[in-house]
């Protein structure tokens, strides 16, 4: 308990910094709303149900599109590395989609679907997919082939490999790219609902910007950063106790 | 016997060295250990897994500080790194990023050689140990044996009066280890450095010391010190004498001792 | 009979060898890509779609052209690199020294590490609507959120790197004579640049991300800002070539990154021939 709170300390200390200086008035406040006005507002916010309502449409946004994503990502990792002809096929797919920023998809996006929560959705599918898939397939292709032999030679079948000693084997490398494709959930949320502002925790930013209600705006903000934070401490924790069997 | 100018002694005196593991608990390596070793000769340290022979050679290398105690040689109280003392390691620690010469160079370099000079140097070591022709080969193209050698020549080629060896062919396989257990006693013939030697093979210890420290497990003390000498005539048939198969088998019951008494202390 | 035999054994069309196994392999490789090319066009061709949603390939294939002979893809490409690789020089210029720092000052290292973690895998675009508050909406903003987003991953990947340098390196640097700041700059250095390149590799293709986005909220002349152009003009040809565009752009810098890596690290094991 002590030790985690000697180590965020410096948080501690940042946050002091950014009161004392706003109060002081070295930074303007129309810049910079003093801390204590930005914990104000977000509470009124909270109260007035405009965070809670929004952060429930991105989440749940951000929440269908990673699952997709885990899923599909998961079944073309696996594929590509268990069977050689559709890593001939796939592999050239996954390599030339990798190096496209994934927010160039937006206006596709809005073309296809419209201004709609399907647009937002898709756009984070297609952004945490790579993550999941280059995972899945590092994982699956690392796994020493004397783990398989042992358990066929144990008795096992392909099914039972796959599910009880690839899978477990595999596990490190996959739980890596799912932290990655996390944060990118995240960040192609708030990308999306910037640019295509009509409800979600970024629209609540970007309005609350366009109308000059700054000390909203970084509640809105450093909720945003809070909830991506907490999102991987909860992963890294989860990684951790599935993995406890690791040096 | 002469020993030549470029080689010293090493007197430990009452040295004990304790660490913090990862617990937090304080852990004794080292407790009150004595020891000689006389310039020229070979010694090497026997123990059971943990007993602290690492360590000690650590010491002696200047890499760990003690918390009592002293190690002295000839140039004086230890008390960090230098090229008086050269290491060799067991997972050779080569500049993966430089060639086989260029490795050899560093240390010369160091030195203050530079040049022509330099350069010759460097090819002398590395044709000592027999990798002539590797010198532009990365330490990532070249086998485990291949690389040891190339780390013994960049050690010696910085011209150490001491020599402390960590376990340098344990990361080898059994025939390029014989291989190198050969070479290594002709270069030592031929150079007589003083040589620390750490290993867990009683039988290559038999085979390349003069004298054998017996180390007890934790926390390391030196049980005994037995003379060995079958360095002295390079006979590959000494493996088979009955003088040193003897020798072999009581130091391995000295050790076993101490494994059998380190396991039932922990059983306690 | 063995399998090879078998194959030997294996009668080709007269006169003509057998397609080696490599040409199978190019053309399933090829297939993927072809494949959907092959797609686009028959949906175009036949009406099958709205040519809203999927404009005819032709018709992309002449944006593509018209912007490359008009240098408007150059041009818009220059500029979108131009920020992205500012703001990624600017995040490794800052965060690789102050990685290593975290790695070697314990005070610092204190100090920077839970700024760190709660910057590394957090959504910093976040922060745009801030930025672009002091900064205003042209290059400085860009450049600014660009930095602002990489630098995290930059200082993690050299603390990684440095705290990673196997300990008998250094200890066979000092043993072979070499002096505190020799050993770092000769040793840590490049042990710590395998780790450290990873951490770039990462940080490029983020920075093209977040510029991308930053260039279509606040607009500009970058790719981004044109393509988002296009999609409020209802220009979905245009919104299509921009994709490709991007994505080359994207494949220009990445390429060029693990060129750089190559080079940098011929000595390493997954580089050097064996």
């Amino acid at each position: 308990m002590i030790g985690t709170a000697i180590r965020y300390a410096p948080l501690l200390i940042l946050a002091a910094l950014w009161e004392a200086v706003t109060r002081l008035g070295i930074v303007p406040r129309e810049m910079l709303p003093p801390l204590s006005t930005v914990f104000v507002a977000f509470v009124g916010m909270l109260r007035d149900g405009s965070l809670p309502a929004n952060a429930a449409q991105s989440f749940l946004r951000g929440a269908a599109g990673l699952a997709a994503a885990i899923v599909v990502g998961f079944l073309l990792g696996a594929g590509m590395a268990l069977r050689p002809r559709f890593h001939a096929v796939a592999g050239p797919l996954v390599q030339a989609f990798y190096p496209l920023p994934k927010t160039a998809l937006v206006p596709l996006v809005m073309i296809w679907f419209g201004l709609g929560d399907m647009g937002k959705i898709v756009l984070i599918f297609l952004g945490c997919l790579l993550p999941v898939t280059l995972g899945t397939y590092n994982g699956i292709r690392g796994v020493d082939r004397v783990l398989v032999w042992s358990a066929r030679s144990l008795g096992a079948r392909p099914r039972e490999i796959l599910l009880e000693v690839m899978l477990p084997a595999a596990l490190p490398q996959l739980l890596t790219g799912l932290r990655t494709a996390t944060a990118f959930a995240f960040l192609l949320m708030v990308a999306s609902e910037l640019i295509i502002a009509n409800n979600g925790l970024g629209y609540l930013i970007g309005s609350l910007g366009d109308n000059g209600a700054y000390p909203a705006m970084y509640a809105a903000i450093m909720t945003v950063i809070a909830l991506g934070f907490f999102a991987d401490r909860g992963f890294a924790a989860l990684s951790a106790h599935l993995l406890r069997w690791r040096a | 016997m002469s020993v030549p100018a470029s080689s010293d002694g090493i007197a430990i005196e009452h040295l004990s060295f304790s660490y913090r593991s990862k617990m937090g608990a304080a852990v004794r390596a080292l407790d009150d250990v004595s020891l000689t070793v006389p310039a020229g000769s070979f010694h090497a340290l026997l123990g059971p897994s943990g007993c602290g022979k690492s360590t000690l050679l650590y010491c002696i290398g200047g890499f760990l500080g003690v918390n009592s105690g002293s190690i002295r040689t000839a140039k004086g109280i230890v008390a960090g790194p230098g090229p008086e003392r050269g290491v060799v390691f067991q997972n050779f620690a080569l500049f993966p990023w430089k060639t086989v010469r260029q490795n050899v160079l560093y240390g010369i370099g160091k030195r203050g050689t530079k040049g022509e000079e330099a350069r010759a140097r460097a090819q002398s070591f590395i044709d000592m140990v027999h990798l002539t022709g590797f010198e532009d080969s990365f330490p990532s193209q070249l086998s485990g044996g291949m690389q040891q050698r190339a780390a013994l020549a960049r050690t010696l080629a910085a011209d150490p009066d001491i020599l402390l060896m960590d376990e340098p062919f344990g990361a080898l396989d059994a025939q390029t280890r014989r291989i190198m257990q050969e070479e290594l006693l002709a270069i030592w013939r031929q150079t007589r450095k003083t040589v620390v030697f750490v290993t867990h093979d009683v039988a290559e210890a038999v085979y390349l010391a003069d004298t054998i420290s017996v180390m007890s497990a934790r926390p390391g003390r030196i049980r005994q010190t037995i003379a060995a000498g079958f360095n002295r005539d390079p006979d590959p048939g000494v493996f088979k004498r009955p003088a040193f198969t003897e020798l072999v088998e009581q130091i391995w019951q000295m050790v076993r001792a101490e494994v059998d008494q380190a396991r039932g202390a922990v059983r306690a | 009979m063995s399998g090879q035999a078998a194959l030997e054994r294996l009668p080709g069309r007269s006169g003509w060898a057998r397609p080696g196994p490599w040409l199978r392999i190019a053309a399933l490789r090829a297939s993927g890509i072809v494949g959907v090319l092959v797609v686009w066009a028959i949906v175009g061709q036949f009406g099958l779609v709205r040519p809203f949603l999927v404009p005819p390939l032709p018709a992309v294939v002449a944006q593509l052209g018209d912007d490359v002979v008009t240098g408007g893809f150059a041009i818009s490409a220059a500029s979108t690199l131009y920020r992205a690789l500012a703001g990624f020089a600017l995040a490794c210029a800052i965060g690789i020294p102050v990685g290593i720092l975290i790695s070697r000052n314990r005070l610092v290292g204190w100090f920077v590490t839970p700024i760190v973690s709660v910057g590394f895998p957090t959504p910093t675009l976040a922060f745009l609507p801030i930025f672009m508050l002091w900064f205003g909406v042209f290059d400085l903003s860009k450049i600014v959120m660009t930095t602002f987003s990489t630098v995290f991953t930059v200082i993690a990947a050299a603390d990684a790197g440095t705290r990673g340098v196997e300990r008998h390196l250094v200890w066979s640097a000092e043993s072979l004579g070499a002096k505190r700041t020799a050993v770092f700059f000769e040793v840590m250095l490049p042990a710590a640049m395998p780790q450290i390149l990873t951490g770039l590799q990462v940080a490029l293709p983020l920075a093209l991300i977040v510029e991308v986005a930053a260039e279509m909220l606040m607009g500009g002349d970058g790719l981004g800002g044109r393509m988002l152009q296009a999609e409020n003009y209802a220009d979905s040809v245009g919104v299509y070539a921009g994709i490709i565009e991007i994505a080359v752009v994207g494949a220009i810098a990445v390429g060029g990154m693990a060129r750089l890596r190559q080079r940098l690290l011929r000595w390493h094991v997954e580089t050097a021939a064996r």
